[in-house]
């Protein structure tokens, strides 16, 4: 028989595919000895040896061009080693391509889903390895064995249903479920939570739990620590393409492997001055639109605004609502006391509004197109004289934000699509900074941002506040708004439900009000 | 796959010399192919082959450089072809009602923003896909010319208006200087203007465009007005070339056009083109028929090698952005 007739077999029966291949609980099953990628003269990943234990969670962390999508991509067969051993229970393997990668039982879970959104679960789940007879799929039988998983795993999914569907964190635990289900025992995890909400990842954390209860080797890749701390039981880092060190999860702390990824203590990432507050910048008295009601808040100059919930709590949509997108349904809006009606984004921009939304992908970024494009983007019209753009005030002002925010670039002329998540954010900001504003809102400014950059644009806030402007921070990690914000409101279902001054509750307290128990 | 990031995108090359060297790739493929003509044909560089090789490549030529607003937008405008004819025969029309040749030539243009308009307005407003509304007039367009003229053609009289096709200024045929009307103001347009730069943005991702103050709708609706003045524009030269108004006339020129503006760098994804690449597009196009027609190659030839050209050059075009990457 065959490993795929009996993946194939075993897959129909549930998770018990990992026993394949009994490398003893706690044996490494894949070392990796003096591995090395080199793109030209550029070295994405210096030699770098590193054991994975059979049926460990090994955590990877570091900051973004690190080398770690460089080492997914390695141990996926996505891109080959330019030198180095990698060593698989305990024999010498290539892993020259995708296809060598999953045969072996090394998969991969990405951030972003790869399926295909417009058909089923259950065909998402056998998709390239679908039950035939005779030629013909057996759709009815690839429906149950799919239910089958999805209800032993505890999910509450029907198979039937459209994979588009279901909310991004569903979909990330049926790739987690395909994945599973296909023989996998070496399971990689790239920053699987950057778009769940709190349940999602709670689920997805059992899933993950469970998958190493079976005997599954799982490497979880995140920035965030407190994910890193609940969940592995040792933690590698890696600084500019070199291993600096792997730890037992018990003998390290977060500011330990801080110091280590990025050279610098915790105290100095959430940079925190406080500012007299100054005359109130706008205030919305029981405004409601669509998928928020009643909300009354004030910001003033000098102060962060943090609005605290679960993604889908409202946030997002207030501020939306606040820069114009839709007519409010009810309530008022007063512009630094003035009552005003802001019917497009372009009056909010020009009443003095700001606004760096949720997804820099779908909503922040053109991505193919330059920096430059992206940074002038809302400024044309005043860069415009007579009939034609002054090229030398488009590229001076392009130039000075892409210097005074660092951003690693050597032209403003690269395409966006070519820069790293914290470089990205880095131009988003950099768009708005060029259109100035009373009122800056960050809609999660820091989602796959390397802590240096989150460092650097924490820094950048209190260069806003002490201008003059007002700051409304939209975060799902609590310790950032927590940390910085001077007044934190919290979302729940579409409504404000409490408001808390700097630091006043407690953590758990905050968690509470969000989640609704 | 995920987007792949790299890190401070040390391998881009830079777009605007890259977009430089594509332009000189496309006009070297142009010299080369007359340099070719000239020596396998007698009659290549006779003046009036040149003259007639110019004229055949202008009213594609400015086909092609509105329909590149509208595909910059990730857009596509299947109606051009449709609105050349159609306007052919709005010129004849309003030329036998004795209409003053002025107001007839700012009516049919008109005609074209209308259209445009009526394009936009299907789009941004009753969220019809671009592909979809614009093959409806397509089609429309043809049975309300064909209404028009009963089937028949309408004869201008005008002398005035159809000795402009045939004339010459400087030696050049006064239909490509009217490429060189249209395409000045469309390299300072799309260029040079903010107006440019939104339909770019607009085509990358209008969501973002919208957040950053851009008004995306009218931007769409500038894009198809563009595209079917350009058109109608053509339409008049159509008219003037030929003398009468049909409306079965330029059949597959959106095709043609179409085709200029990937071969001069259009992606069809949107958010990639210029306003010299489609020229260029537009005039390898013309000389390939015109060399064909010379060298004897029967004209079923001539569609199947401007098929392999299309996939040759748009794939070396994918090659280089790649490895841009």
């Amino acid at each position: 028989m065959t490993e795929l007739q009996e993946a194939r077999d075993v897959r129909t029966e549930g998770l018990t595919v990992a026993t394949r291949h009994p490398v003893p609980k706690g044996e490494p099953i894949l070392e990796l000895r003096a591995l090395q990628k080199k793109y030209g003269a550029v070295e994405a990943l210096k030699p770098a040896s590193l054991t994975f234990l059979s049926g460990e969670i090994h955590a990877i962390v570091g900051e973004n061009g690190a080398g770690k999508s460089t080492l997914i991509k390695l141990l996926t067969g996505v891109i080959r080693r330019t030198s180095g051993e990698i060593f698989w229970c305990g024999k010498p393997v290539q892993l020259g391509t995708p296809h060598e990668a999953i045969e072996r039982g090394i998969n991969a879970v990405h951030q972003e889903v790869v399926l295909c959104a417009h058909l089923s679960v259950a065909a998402n789940m056998f998709l390239g390895d679908e039950i035939n007879r005779n030629g013909l799929m057996r759709k009815r039988a690839m429906t149950d064995a799919a239910q089958r998983v999805l209800d032993d795993l505890g999910f509450n999914l029907p198979a039937g249903a459209v994979l588009g569907s279901l909310t991004i964190g569903q979909q990330q635990l049926v790739a987690t479920a395909r994945a599973a289900m296909r023989g996998t025992q070496f399971l990689i995890f790239d920053e699987p939570t950057a778009y769940l909400t709190r349940q999602e990842s709670a689920q997805l954390f059992r899933l993950i739990r469970r998958l190493q209860a079976e005997g599954v080797t799982i490497v979880y890749i995140s920035h965030r620590m407190e994910e890193v701390f609940e969940l592995a039981d040792r933690v590698s880092v890696l600084r500019d393409g070199t291993h600096v060190g792997t730890r037992k999860i018990g003998e390290t702390n977060e500011a330990e492997l801080i110091a280590l990824m990025i050279n610098r203590t915790i105290e100095q990432i959430y940079h925190k001055e406080h500012f007299p507050a100054g005359d109130i910048i706008v205030e919305t008295r029981n405004l409601s639109g669509p998928g928020f009601q009643d909300v009354s808040l004030t910001v003033r100059a000098g102060e962060i605004v943090g609005l605290y919930g679960l993604i889908g709590a409202g946030r997002s949509e207030f501020a939306l609502g606040l820069y114009g997108r839709h007519r409010p349904s009810a309530g008022e809006v007063y512009w630094q006391g003035r009552k005003v009606d802001i019917a497009s984004e372009r009056m909010a921009m020009d009443l003095g509004i700001a606004l760096a939304p949720e997804s820099r992908r779908d909503q922040g970024l053109c991505l193919n197109l330059p920096i430059g494009l992206n940074i002038n983007l809302p400024v044309f019209n005043r860069l415009t004289r007579g009939l034609t753009i002054n090229g030398q005030q488009e590229r001076e002002n392009a130039d000075r934000q892409i210097r005074d925010l660092k951003i690693k670039t050597p032209s403003r002329r690269v395409l966006v699509s070519a820069m790293s998540g914290g470089n990205q954010q880095k131009i988003v900001i950099g768009k708005w900074l060029s259109h100035g504003a009373k009122l800056f809102i960050f809609d999660e400014p820091t989602v796959g941002v390397d802590v240096g950059t989150k460092a650097e644009i924490y820094r950048l806030f209190a260069r806003l506040l002490e201008n003059g402007a007002g700051i409304i921070l939209i975060s799902s990690y609590l310790p950032e708004v927590y940390e910085l914000a001077d007044r934190l409101h919290v979302f729940r279902g579409g409504r404000l439900v409490a408001s808390h001054d700097y630091r006043a509750a407690s953590h758990e307290e905050v968690l509470t009000q969000a989640i609704g128990v | 796959m995920s987007v792949e990031t790299v890190e401070s995108g040390a391998g881009a090359a830079p777009r605007k010399g890259v977009s430089i060297l594509f332009g000189l790739t496309l006009l070297g493929l142009l010299l080369f192919l007359w340099l070719l003509l000239g020596f396998a044909t007698n009659s290549f560089w006779t003046p009036n082959n040149i003259s007639n090789l110019l004229r055949q490549g202008a009213m594609t030529a400015i086909l092609a450089v509105g329909q590149t607003f509208v595909i910059i937008t990730a857009g596509i405008d299947l109606s051009v072809g449709a609105v050349v004819g159609f306007t052919s025969v709005i010129v004849a029309w309003l030329l036998a009602a004795g209409v003053p040749l002025w107001a007839a030539i700012i009516l049919t243009l008109a005609f074209g923003v209308v259209i445009g308009a009526f394009h936009a307005f299907g789009i941004v407003r009753m969220g019809l896909p671009p592909f979809i509304i614009t093959l409806a007039t397509l089609t429309s367009l043809r049975g309300i010319g064909l209404l028009i003229t009963n089937g028949s053609t309408i004869s201008i009289t005008d002398e005035a208006f159809t000795n402009f096709s045939r004339a010459d200024f400087l030696g050049v045929p006064s239909l490509f200087w009217m490429v060189i009307v249209v395409a000045v103001p469309a390299y300072i347009f799309l260029h040079l203007s903010r107006f440019g730069r939104y339909l770019f943005a607009v085509g990358s991702n209008s969501e973002a465009a919208r957040l950053s103050g851009v008004n995306v709708h009218r931007t769409i609706y500038l894009a198809y007005i563009l595209s079917s003045t350009c058109a109608a524009f053509v339409g008049l030269l159509l008219a003037s070339r030929i003398g009468i108004g049909n409306a079965t006339q330029a059949e597959g020129w959106e095709l043609q056009a179409i085709a200029s503006s990937v071969i001069g760098g259009t992606s069809l994804f949107g958010a990639v083109g210029s306003v010299h690449g489609p020229l260029l597009g537009a005039f390898i196009l013309a000389t390939i028929n015109n060399g064909a027609n010379l060298l004897n190659v029967n004209s079923f030839w001539q569609r199947i090698i401007t098929g392999a050209l299309i996939i040759v050059i748009v794939y070396f075009d994918q090659l280089r952005r790649r490895s841009a990457r």
